[in-house]
């Protein structure tokens, strides 16, 4: 009797399970941790793109500034020391 | 890191300087609508992160109509980082779409195509159809209900088609109707025809703008034109914009994940209020406009008949505008793109609220 209750009870379990199941699929990490995990490098992310950003953009200005100058080109038949 | 033997071992074999001298040779022009310059490269960049995404996805793909749904799921619930690549391969798709939109529309709207760049507008014409395709066939992949009943409607538009609509309905189907077959098809339409045509007609693009040039518009004068070298200028520039891309592109995939539907059962009836993915919205909402018969014919195929006209008029478009041919300014065609333009627009939006 007692082995009987347990497997009906156990059963009523499994079919309540089934009931809870999500209509959704998690699509994105479900746990809190790993959520605050994504969120965290995406904002270290960003902030390395800007970092590179600002790091071409001074670049590109150096060049133009260089091009203004004329002083970019290089002249033809100078002496090399070596 | 510097290698000096390296070095010398690469310039004992090739002769860099020369490749670099051309590289510098490159110039392009600067006026006040260069900005749309970048609209190209932006796409490229695209499709190569949808190449890359597309390859690591592919490895778990399971391309059988059984397993499909399962195998998406399992990339997205139990691989390392599996949810990033699908919706990074998601969301690159749709921004790529949209850039290559701008692009086309741009090229339209400068007069990029007269005169001798017709073959540019050309294969950047059937670059966009096939990203088209690519959209569609790599969204039948999910194998869940509203990717099967979309691509039940968009090759059924498609058999309407006079003459050859039954012919292009079963090759793409792989039979009557869409079926686990279509699915292998699609398959290999999205990770092995369609990658191949594209890499062959970018290659072939991309010589074009070589060879060709930047295009300077009509409203530009040439000789007031300035040019800057191409290499590093318009690079970095191409840099920085790529840098901001892939920025909006990893946070769309991070916090807009695409969702996974049920899974596909073709006998069960279409879900209710279906829609096409957003670029065939308008074409959707064409369709409504027009009813059942139209003079005892069927009044879809009329439809889908209006609209090929109406994109092979766009297609054709460097042959019907003979002033800017001429090198004159022609206002017709402006005009015509921006009908165009907002024909799209208004459609896709009606159709996304209806």
């Amino acid at each position: 009797m007692k082995t009987m209750l347990t497997a009906l009870i156990g059963m009523f379990i499994s079919a309540a399970d089934l009931f809870a199941q999500q209509d959704k699929i998690d699509v994105f990490p479900a746990v809190p941790y790993d959520r605050f995990i994504v969120y965290q490098n995406l904002i270290i992310f960003w902030a390395g793109i800007i970092g590179l950003i600002v790091i071409i953009k001074i670049k590109l200005r150096e060049i133009e500034r260089t091009q203004k100058l004329g002083i970019d080109k290089e002249e033809k038949d100078i002496p090399v020391l070596d | 890191m510097n290698c000096p033997r390296l070095k010398s071992w690469f310039l004992e074999r090739y002769n860099f300087d020369e490749i670099r001298d051309l590289a510098k040779q490159k110039l392009v022009p600067i006026h006040k609508y260069e900005i749309w310059y970048l609209t190209g490269g932006i796409t490229l960049f695209l499709f190569i992160i949808q190449f890359i995404t597309g390859m690591a996805l592919s490895f778990y793909y399971i391309p059988y109509f059984e397993h499909a749904h399962k195998s998406i799921i399992e990339i997205v619930t139990k691989l390392n980082m599996g949810w990033f690549f699908r919706s990074l391969h998601h969301w690159g798709a749709q921004i790529a779409i949209v850039v290559l939109f701008i692009h086309v529309w741009s090229c339209l709207l400068l007069k990029a195509y007269r005169k001798p760049r017709e073959f540019l507008w050309f294969s950047g014409f059937i670059l966009l159809g096939i990203s088209i395709f690519f959209g569609l066939s790599g969204y039948l992949l999910l194998w869940d209900e509203r990717a099967f009943a979309a691509v039940r409607v968009a090759t059924g538009g498609a058999g309407n088609l006079p003459v050859v609509g039954e012919f292009i309905k079963a090759f793409l189907r792989g039979g009557i109707d869409v079926t686990g077959d279509t699915l292998t098809r699609f398959y290999a339409f999205h990770v092995s025809v369609l990658p191949l045509i594209t890499i062959i007609l970018i290659g072939f693009h991309i010589l074009l703008v070589q060879y060709h040039g930047m295009s300077v518009p009509l409203s530009v004068k040439k000789e007031e034109c300035k040019e800057t070298p191409f290499f590093p200028n318009l690079l970095y520039k191409d840099l920085i914009i790529w840098l901001v891309v892939l920025g909006i592109v990893v946070t769309l995939a991070t916090l807009v994940p695409p969702e996974i539907g049920k899974k596909a059962d073709p006998l069960a009836p279409a879900p209710e209020n279906i829609k096409p993915e957003w670029y065939f919205l308008f074409l959707f909402q064409t369709l409504k406009l027009f009813p059942g018969e139209i003079l005892g014919m069927n009044g879809e195929t009329i439809a889908i008949l209006l609209i090929t006209a109406g994109i092979l008029f766009f297609f054709l478009i460097p042959f019907f505008d003979r002033k800017s041919q001429r090198g004159e300014k022609s206002t017709l065609f402006t005009w015509i793109g921006v009908i165009y333009f907002l024909y799209f627009v208004i459609m896709t939006v009606i159709g996304f609220i209806s």
